[in-house]
């Protein structure tokens, strides 16, 4: 994984993000820590139905679990330098379901430096263990003059 | 007329289908309307089970003493908290929680940190509605602010609404 250091950043480098065991459990966690109990993520008989075009089979995982995983990614490695969480963009491609494994990755895009401060901006994917990507989007991170390393 | 803090005036109602006839449907919602919201006040408590939700485990949002020494000189919480303060801060009969609503996509601007104990309130509104391959949007507009009227973070998202 490539160090939070704004002047050694080069498009291409990676950040590595945490993998996350999704069970029953970790989304009723989440239900309870959101406060959304939307019947998508409770109710197996509820998701046996069609949704238009869509037949999820039972419950799901919270969209904005994988926004807080990417989230919990990027400020764990920006914080230590000084480096600032600003802005999140995702969309959602695949449904995630009890007994997946998901982890969140970002790839360095593009840098800028404006009148008064400094910006990385990153591609983050959330893949699952099957390879594929259920959640993507990107990033963008403030390096202030003042963070670390620079 | 002082409005009553969500987390104190009733609890929580975790089934979301008892108030599903108040929610207004895809052609109710009235783009550029506000939506009613509720003052929120973030605890410590509430933070630490979003962190728990998660894996977040980073001091400043677990160890006052930590945090203290770090760059917000005390507890924050994490940036994506607006995952809870979007339902902590609207009521019951809020379309959000109508079964069925399906998240689309999600951008979010972060300003300065939410903290234990700030009272979070919310401006939100539909800002748009459009139908895509017979599905039926609605583009979300959101605000959240401290006690101190300062901007917390912004954001828009979109959701398909069940028909």
């Amino acid at each position: 994984m490539t160090s939070a250091n704004f002047d050694a950043l080069k498009a291409g480098d990676t950040i590595d993000g945490p993998v996350f065991a999704v069970s029953r459990e970790s989304i009723r966690l989440f239900c309870d820590a959101s406060l959304d109990y939307n019947p998508l993520h409770l109710d197996d008989d509820y998701m046996k139905g069609d949704f238009g075009k869509t037949n999820f089979g039972g419950i799901i995982l919270h969209g904005m679990n994988n926004f807080g995983l990417i989230s919990r990614m990027l400020t764990d490695w920006a914080l230590p330098a000084g480096a600032i969480h600003r802005r999140l963009e995702t969309r959602w491609l695949k449904p995630v379901k009890p007994g997946d494994t998901i982890r969140p990755a970002g790839t360095i895009k593009a840098k800028q430096t404006t009148s008064k401060s400094r910006w990385v901006l990153v591609d983050v994917a959330v893949q699952n263990q099957r390879g594929e990507t259920v959640a993507a989007g990107e990033a963008m991170l403030e390096f202030p003059a003042s963070a670390k390393a620079s | 007329m002082a409005q009553a803090e969500s987390s104190a005036a009733t609890p929580f109602e975790t089934d979301f289908w008892k108030d599903a006839k108040l929610r207004k449907m895809w052609d109710d919602i009235v783009p550029g309307e506000p939506r009613k919201t509720l003052p929120y006040k973030l605890t410590q408590e509430a933070i630490a089970l979003y962190c728990r939700a998660v894996g977040e485990t980073n001091p400043l949002y677990l160890d006052e003493a930590a945090a203290k020494a770090g760059p917000y000189g005390g507890l924050v919480a994490p940036p994506a908290i607006h995952i809870l303060l979007m339902f902590a801060c609207t009521p019951a009969d809020d379309w959000m929680r109508s079964p069925g609503t399906v998240n689309a996509g999600q951008s979010w601007s972060y300003n300065i940190p939410a903290r234990p104990g700030d009272t979070i309130t919310l401006q939100a509104r539909a800002l748009d509605k459009f139908i895509k391959r017979e599905r039926l949007f609605v583009v979300h507009d959101n605000v959240f602010f401290n006690q101190h009227g300062d901007v917390i973070c912004s954001g828009r998202g979109q959701t398909i609404r069940p028909m």
